[in-house]
């Protein structure tokens, strides 16, 4: 078995005139929980499904569990599990003929299968529920059900395609539970997301804008390498007004609102701290505190995004 | 009782508008498969009964026998498939459909003949296949009574006395339809079952289908009165499958020379009150049904067959038993036909049919109306459930 | 193989579990032969008439005396004058009109040719060739008869008159009750509307609420995927087709002559068609209303070219060709060969190929473009 479970080589899918993903590379070790992060539409789906055998690239390789997924999609199969965003289940069945259901289609033997239906009744936790039609389900349970399908037949690598979609903060918790006990005994986790706040719990992530990766690396490491430049969190009541001042400052390198408060993206604590108080101060805005702050990873993704685009529009905009 | 607030059609119209068009293949399905199938079946069917296959067993071989022989092969209402030597290969032939009537030739006909005694041939006909069995026995009785009196003739012609007896002749006149080419009398009857089918199955979806998608719970609690929703939802399909209608018609006059002779307004009342009710019948449908997969069974079904067997197209409405005639009356493409005959064929106005349009106007209403209640009824049950 | 069973037992939930597909793909076949099978009254009598006898002789009355004895018009009404028909013919109450012109009997009894109009409302023209038909057949007959008494009367002449008669026997279906064509007609016609739209909706459905990507997902290979999902309907259809059959022996009382187990395996054959058609639809559209649509675009063409009503041989050649590849064509004649004639497998193996042949093509087309991919 490899030490990569999965590598990405220059990965690109084309719709037409669309390029959905545009030249993706990485690599995911085995065990690691590995996140893929970006908006809607920005390539997420189309990269998990390529990975899984569903599409075929336009151009370049991927290899999942030593398969080839361009020339050997049928192997790719047999090693992966996958949960899509819709959870597919058959809403008309009930929990335990899904489950038997889809053991019989991986093939899993009587014993097998009589062995993994309570593990995945206890994951799920719908010890009890057996007999409940999967449309009588709430979202939570349908999720963490979904997943227990996609892991029936044990493989080594689980593709979760926006697993979290529409789900309590506390059912997201859960399944991020079960996500960390799958990783310790060595299942390799590839997860989309677009809730930035669950990347905190992968050990690899990239960010995708755009069909394009425009950042990876731990969490950490993101956090500390790309922003470079102090942050400063401005709370005030008056958000909207704040942001519309700052914006065009020019020793402001970037601001965005974070619910109530605006983080603002300065060359230096001290000299930034000073300005944004004088600069609010002029429009009778008196700001409750201007606090430099560890960076979340949606400051990071704000930050890189803006990254690309600041060249354009320095171009463009040029006096 | 609400009253109906024409505001609310409006925004359901629209929306329906949009996605027929974002759904280009149905869509033209809609408009063009109509056409498409009038033009095929115009070219393709006819209810002639010709060129029957036919075997032929000549037991006595001469050229008497050869003559009589030759008559059945010169007419186009049959066509000699097979000249056998003996009778025994009839049934296989006529198993595999090959053939479907035969003549037998019996040994001593020319003997017969000559000998001025009337002699029998044996004309068996393929019953399993009704349609044309008892015409094929007819052509035959005709084709041997013509035979029989040229033998006659041909032997006092012999003897020198032709030209002696002419009883009279008949002369028919056929209105409406002149040359009976049964395109004219076709055309009308294709229309109404390519629109009856299209039309229902057009609209069986579209309530059904927001069920499905979870859409009719949104619908249900918004103030929409239900009668607003069939409406908005009935326009769109009406207004297009009229285009269709038109584009038939046209078709119809260009290609096969069908033209309008009756007035085109009261042909106008007609498609409309007809659309009308293919719609509503579908929209039924789609009200009591939970899945668009039985939806359209459903109306396939109700469609298909029995428009194409009881509306009168093929098998007339008069020779069927009394129970069936009266399962006929919620067919509403029978009241179409002879509407659409009548103004299309015989160019007569309103007296000659005035009593089908009230049908069809029924029909259409009550279909809706039901359709009103259905929905009515299960937007209470599901406010209802939400309340407790 | 596995695999295969928990598709099959899927499908077999899924349909209980939907209470209205139950009654409608069990019930409404045996509602629709009911209802069908005394539709057709293939025997044309009682042709709705008028008479018009401006005449008044005993000649025209002899005739049409002919017309009415002949059973085969009814006489509702008799006018005096011609432009009373009108009347009759526009508003349908009439199909055919006789007129016996003034002066019949007298140009009869002097021995001059005279006529008699037949009018015909040619807007129902199968009723309207048919009513002529008689019409001529019986004035042909009366001639006939005519002639042979003036030779009666001027004996001496050597000459006798000759009169082919024909013995007609009708095979089959002795008399010729209607039912007998229409129920395996009928039968057909449910079983291919049955399936087809079934197998098309069958792999759309997946597709539509995202399932099918899960499938496709798993090591499941794409025949095991197929024949899961089409096996039930293969169930479905024979348990139609013994129903139907069931309701046709017991009810209408149409036999069946042939081998029962051969009725079977001949409609699995025909199936393997059906069915073909039905998934390459569902690989060829997106949504359920697609699939429907386009099933229908399959279907009606089938139906209007399958020489159950109107005849192959008298339409246009090319349409003659085309009906070659359209498998209910062939699947009629095994009926009818099976059940009204008792025909067996000498007489119908080469229809059979031509359905194994089809439907082993039409298949093959289907499974090569349902590919495990979602482009």
């Amino acid at each position: 078995m490899p030490e990569n479970s999965i590598e990405v080589k220059s990965l690109t899918k084309r719709f037409g005139g669309f390029t959905a993903v545009d030249g993706v590379s990485f690599e995911v070790g085995r065990g690691a929980i590995f996140g893929f992060l970006g908006a809607n539409g920005a390539g997420k789906s189309t990269t998990i499904r390529m990975l899984c055998g569903l599409l075929s690239p336009t151009s370049g390789s991927a290899t999942v569990g030593g398969f080839d997924v361009g020339r050997e999609p049928d192997k790719v199969k047999t090693v992966i599990g996958y949960m899509s965003q819709k959870f597919s289940l058959y809403e008309d069945l009930t929990v335990v003929e899904n489950i038997r259901f889809f053991g019989g289609v991986y093939g899993l033997s009587k014993a097998r299968l009589a062995s993994r239906l309570p593990w995945v009744l206890d994951l799920a936790g719908l010890k009890g529920r057996e007999r409940s039609q999967t449309r009588t389900l709430s979202v939570g349970w349908k999720q963490r059900l979904a997943l227990g399908c996609a892991v029936l037949h044990e493989p080594e690598i689980v593709f979760l395609d926006e697993p979290t979609g529409g789900v309590d903060p506390a059912s997201r918790r859960r399944f991020w539970e079960l996500i960390n006990e799958l990783s310790e005994r060595r299942v390799t986790v590839f997860v989309t997301t677009h809730y930035l706040d669950e990347a905190e719990y992968c050990n690899d992530i990239r960010l995708i804008h755009a069909g394009r990766i425009v950042a990876g690396g731990s969490p950490r490491e993101l956090k500390a390498e790309v922003i470079r430049n102090p942050i400063l969190e401005v709370a005030t009541a008056r958000a909207v007004d704040a942001l519309e001042a700052l914006r065009g400052e020019p020793w402001v390198l970037g601001t965005s609102i974070f619910g109530t408060a605006l983080h603002v993206s300065v060359a230096d604590e001290g000299e930034g701290r000073r300005l944004v108080n004088e600069r609010l101060a002029r429009e009778g805005i008196v700001p409750d505190r201007v606090d430099r702050i560890v960076p979340s990873l949606e400051d990071v993704f704000i930050h890189k995004i803006e990254e690309r685009a600041a060249p354009a529009a320095d171009a463009e905009g040029a006096p | 009782m609400k009253a109906l607030p024409l505001a609310f059609i409006g925004p359901v119209m629209r929306k329906e508008f949009r996605q027929i068009r974002r759904d280009a293949r149905s869509l033209v399905f809609m408009i063009f498969i109509p056409a498409f199938l009038l033009v095929m079946f115009g070219f393709a069917l006819n209810f002639d009964v010709k060129h029957i296959p036919l075997a032929v067993v000549d037991q006595d071989g001469s050229r008497t026998s050869r003559g009589l022989v030759d008559k059945f092969g010169t007419t186009e209402y049959f066509d000699i498939k097979a000249v056998l030597d003996r009778t025994g290969e009839i049934d296989g032939l006529m198993a595999r459909e090959r053939i479907r009537a035969a003549l037998v030739i019996p040994p001593t006909f020319s003997e017969d003949l000559l000998a001025g005694r009337s002699p029998s041939v044996q004309f068996i006909i393929d019953g399993a296949n009704a349609m044309s069995g008892t015409t094929a026995a007819g052509y035959a009785a005709a084709i041997l009574q013509s035979y029989s009196q040229r033998v006659t003739l041909e032997a006092l012609d012999r003897r020198g006395l032709g030209g002696a007896v002419r009883p009279f002749r008949a002369d028919v006149r056929v209105w409406y339809n002149p040359e009976l080419r049964s395109a004219r009398f076709l055309l009308p009857g294709l229309m109404a079952f390519i629109l009856m089918v299209i039309l229902t199955t057009s609209t069986a979806f579209s309530i059904v289908r927001e069920k499905e998608r979870g859409t009719m719970e949104q619908i249900n609690v918004s103030p929409l009165p239900p009668a607003a929703l069939i409406i908005g939802k009935l326009v769109p399909y009406a207004l297009i499958s009229l285009a269709s209608a038109h584009l038939v018609l046209a078709l119809g006059w260009v290609l096969f020379g069908v033209a309008v002779k009756g007035s085109y307004l009261l042909l106008l009342l007609m498609m409309v009150l007809f659309l009308v009710s293919g719609l509503g019948q579908g929209i039924l449908i789609s009200s009591i049904t939970r899945t668009q997969q039985v939806a359209f069974l459903i109306s396939v079904l109700t469609t298909i067959l029995p428009t194409f067997i009881l509306s009168g197209f093929v098998f007339p409405v008069r020779n069927m038993p009394a129970v069936i005639q009266l399962v006929t009356y919620f067919v509403p493409a029978r009241y179409f036909l002879v509407a659409l005959r009548a103004i299309i064929l015989k160019g007569v106005g309103l007296a000659a049919f005035w009593d089908q349009a009230l049908f069809l106007a029924a029909f259409a209403v009550l279909t809706l109306a039901l359709s009103v209640a259905m929905l009515r009824r299960g937007g209470r049950d599901r406010r209802t459930r939400r309340a407790r | 193989m596995k695999a295969i069973l928990s598709i099959l037992k899927k499908e077999f939930l899924h349909l209980r579990r939907d209470p209205r597909l139950f009654p409608v793909i069990f019930i409404s076949p045996i509602l629709q032969l009911v209802l069908l099978g005394y539709a057709a009254n293939l025997d044309v009598k009682n042709i709705p008439s008028v008479i018009c006898d401006m005449d008044r002789s005993a000649a025209g009355r002899a005739l049409i005396d002919d017309f009415v004895n002949s059973g085969y018009f009814s006489i509702e009404a008799r006018v005096e004058r011609m432009d009373e028909i009108d009347r009759f013919l526009d508003h349908g109450d009439a199909v055919m009109a006789f007129v016996i012109p003034r002066g019949f009997g007298d140009r009869r009894a002097a021995g001059r040719e005279a006529s008699v109009m037949i009018i015909a409302d040619g807007s129902e023209s199968q009723s309207a060739t048919i009513g002529v038909n008689y019409a001529t057949m019986i004035a042909a007959r009366a001639a006939q008869s005519i002639v042979l008494e003036s030779f009666e009367r001027v004996r001496g002449l050597g000459v006798r008159p000759v009169l082919v008669g024909s013995e007609v026997r009708v095979w089959y279906n002795p008399e010729l009750k209607s039912r007998n064509f229409m129920v395996p007609g009928v039968l057909g016609l449910i079983l291919m509307i049955m399936t087809t739209v079934l197998a098309s909706l069958g792999v759309v459905r997946e597709r539509e609420t995202g399932t099918m990507e899960q499938l496709i997902v798993t090591p499941i290979r794409p025949y095991q995927l197929i024949v899961g999902k089409l096996l039930p309907f293969v169930v479905i259809g024979l348990v139609d087709a013994t129903f139907v059959i069931t309701v046709a022996r017991g009810w209408f009382g149409v036999p069946i002559r042939g081998s029962v187990p051969l009725l079977y395996a001949l409609c699995l054959a025909f199936m393997l068609n059906t069915l073909g058609i039905g998934l390459f639809i569902s690989t060829i559209s997106r949504t359920q209303q697609q699939a429907m649509l386009t099933s229908l675009f399959f279907i009606m063409p089938q139906i209007l070219l399958s020489g159950f009503v109107f005849p192959i041989e008298n339409m246009p050649k090319f349409f003659q060709v085309v009906t070659h590849v359209i498998p209910i064509r062939y699947f009629f004649i095994i009926i009818r060969g099976i059940m009204l004639k008792g025909a067996g497998w000498p007489e119908l193996w080469d229809k059979t190929a031509a359905l194994l042949v089809l439907g082993t093509v039409i298949l093959t087309l289907s499974v090569a473009r349902f590919q495990k991919k979602l482009d």
